[in-house]
């Protein structure tokens, strides 16, 4: 993928260039309504020109995103990669509605990407200098990974400049910010304990403007894609929670729309990944399963075009989606368990603590009785 | 409020910590009570002590709560006996069946065991919800029990009434988002867990002591306790 295409021709004209039937154009977009129906359409239609009536929660999409498409340009996007895996572009590329490729080629131009991008050294920096330069305050800026702030932010470093520099510097002429995958959005696994790195997670850093956060490990392709798409429609992001999540993907939890709930309330366990109950489908609590405080939609949307998400597979939920998810207790260990198995040596060590107090104070009294020649007939014996 | 860190506290450090004040405080309570003093024991034993222990317990666990009429208690006020063994039955079989109670136990000791299907925990929860519940009013009608009961006796039913009721609603999801409500749970149990050594609710370890100690003498002197 190289430098996107003049970001100023309107994705109409952009697809009619192409080759793009209107028939086709209208088509497409009443397909990317249905995408749109996952976040019902936003009550601000303003962007789109149309009465708001057309806009309740039941209205077709497929006008707005028609209006839209026809007025307005590609929206360019810059993607910063920093302490990551580009395990969320990876399931991006995967995203089925709209997949990456329609939504690159027709409705947004990534001007800069390390994983995608062809370009690279300081053709790519210099790439993405002018990007932001010339659509200052136009852009979207997507974020995958953590930033690490100690020691001046020298563990991540790209180009020579820390992660803390080129995200400051990017997010000053972003119109929105999209945190894609948990350590983006909450320092993921390079913020696990002890967090060498002190990594934070970008509204950690970035507190003057909105921050969408779409964590996950990594994000669900389609819930960005949603996203991008309403900024794109709309002009507008989605509601969001007080964890600054779209609250139409977040709203509820792994356990609120599980498949496996009704075994879970008539107590039907799998006990290992083998037995009977593994066999029938039962519920995953007890190996482990994070799903009742897990904000997610993998058990609506499910991954892989809706094929299946991993405890439909079989697999307690990990809650990849939850701040810290990291250090809240072993993955396979019970979400009821204490998160920290006290030692028995620790424990010993309390109860040691308690025997000597209460030996001090028993013998302190007794020099005390002593003392006061009161000693009761029977304590010589003790 | 992030209930997510909330949680985290509460199952985390807040629930080390409260262990170590109920193993701490429950074994500076033991050793108070056993550095009160022995007597040397000058007399021959006329009968077995352990004989005494093993009637002790017989008829401390089984023949006064299921044969009632042989004790005072039954007569005298029937809602101690009836709620309070509710009570105490569902207790256990929750704090030990219940699936995510075993789970808590298993990972601190190493190994679980089989647990009660939901309905039957649900129920037994329901049922000693409820006796928590006539205790406390039979406490506050009953002239006598009034008399007894001061501040400590209001706290105590508070520290175990507070996990039993969240507990309840972690499970059926009742009103709050459930990290919210499971938060609180995990806090009211760790708030009991300190609570325990230094009320009258630590009698789930000294009633065993007290029992065996009357039972060896009762046995020495060959009398049934
Ligand atoms: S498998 Fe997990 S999310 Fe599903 S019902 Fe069981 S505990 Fe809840």
């Amino acid at each position: 993928m190289t430098k996107g295409s003049e970001p100023q021709e309107t994705i109409y004209e952009h697809l009619r260039s192409k080759g793009v039937s209107r028939r086709d154009f209208v088509k497409y977009c009443g397909a990317l309504a249905g995408t749109m129906a996952f976040c019902g359409v936003p009550a601000p239609v303003e962007a789109s020109g149309l009465p708001a009536s057309l806009a309740g929660p039941q209205a077709d999409a497929t006008p707005l995103i028609v209006r839209a498409f026809e007025t307005k340009p590609r929206v360019p996007v810059i993607w910063l990669e920093f302490q990551d895996c580009a395990g969320c572009t990876e399931a991006l590329t995967r995203s089925q509605s709209p997949t990456l490729g329609d939504l690159v080629l027709n409705e947004i131009s990534i001007d800069y990407h390390e994983t995608l991008f062809a370009a690279a050294g300081f053709q790519a920096e210099e790439n993405r200098d002018a990007m932001m330069q010339k659509y200052h305050g136009q852009y979207v800026l997507v974020v995958e990974g953590s930033i690490p702030v100690a020691d001046g932010g020298i563990h991540c470093t790209i180009g020579g400049r820390t992660a803390l520099d080129l995200l400051e510097e990017a997010a000053e002429g972003a119109a929105a910010i999209i945190s894609t995958g948990n350590c983006s959005s909450f320092g993921g696994l390079p913020k696990a304990d002890p967090n060498p790195t002190e990594a934070k997670g970008v509204w950690e850093i970035i507190t003057d403007k909105p921050v969408v956060n779409i964590p996950g490990c990594p994000a669900i392709p389609e819930v960005t894609t949603a996203v991008l798409l309403q900024f794109i429609v709309f002009g507008t992001l989605p509601e969001l929670d007080d964890l600054n999540r779209p609250k139409t993907f977040y709203g509820q939890t792994i356990h609120d729309r599980c498949l496996r709930r009704p075994f879970y309330e008539a107590g039907k366990f799998a006990k290992s990944f083998d037995d009977e109950g593994a066999r029938k489908g039962w519920c995953l609590y007890k190996l482990g399963c994070k799903g009742p405080t897990t904000y997610n939609a993998c058990a609506t949307i499910k991954w892989d075009a809706g094929l299946s998400f991993p405890i439909q597979s079989g697999h307690p939920c990990l809650g990849c989606s939850q701040p810290n998810f990291w250090d809240g207790g072993g993955f396979y260990q019970g979400q009821s368990a204490p998160l920290n198995r006290p030692g028995a040596a620790a424990v010993g060590v309390a109860a040691a603590a308690g025997a000597v107090v209460g030996a001090g104070a028993a013998t302190a009294n007794r020099m005390k009785k002593r003392r006061a020649g009161s000693a009761e007939p029977g304590d010589e014996d003790a | 409020m992030d209930w997510n860190a909330t949680l985290e506290f509460a199952r985390g450090p807040f629930f080390t910590a409260a262990l170590f004040v109920f193993v701490g405080g429950l074994t500076y309570r033991l050793v108070r009570v056993l550095t009160l003093g022995w007597s040397r024991d000058r007399v021959p034993s006329a009968g077995s002590k352990a004989g005494g222990v093993a009637k002790s317990y017989g008829k401390g666990l089984i023949i006064w709560p299921f044969v009632p009429w042989v004790k005072q208690t039954f007569a005298g006020n029937a809602v101690t006996l009836i709620a309070g063994g509710i009570f105490h039955l569902g207790l256990f079989a929750i704090i030990i069946f219940g699936a995510p109670h075993m789970l808590a136990w298993k990972s601190m000791l190493g190994f679980g065991w089989p647990t009660l299907p939901l309905p039957i925990i649900d129920w037994l929860a329901a049922a000693a919800i409820a006796a928590m519940v006539a205790l406390a009013i039979n406490r506050v009608a009953n002239p006598l029990l009034r008399k007894l009961s001061g501040p400590a006796e209001a706290l105590n039913w508070l520290f175990v009434f507070l996990p039993m009721l969240t507990g309840y609603m972690t499970t059926h999801h009742l009103l709050f988002r459930y990290e919210v409500i499971y938060s609180l749970h995990v806090l009211a149990v760790d708030v009991m867990l300190i609570w325990i050594p230094f009320s009258r609710i630590s009698h789930f370890v000294f009633y065993f002591f007290s029992r065996t100690i009357h039972g060896a003498q009762f046995g020495k002197r060959a009398v049934t306790p």
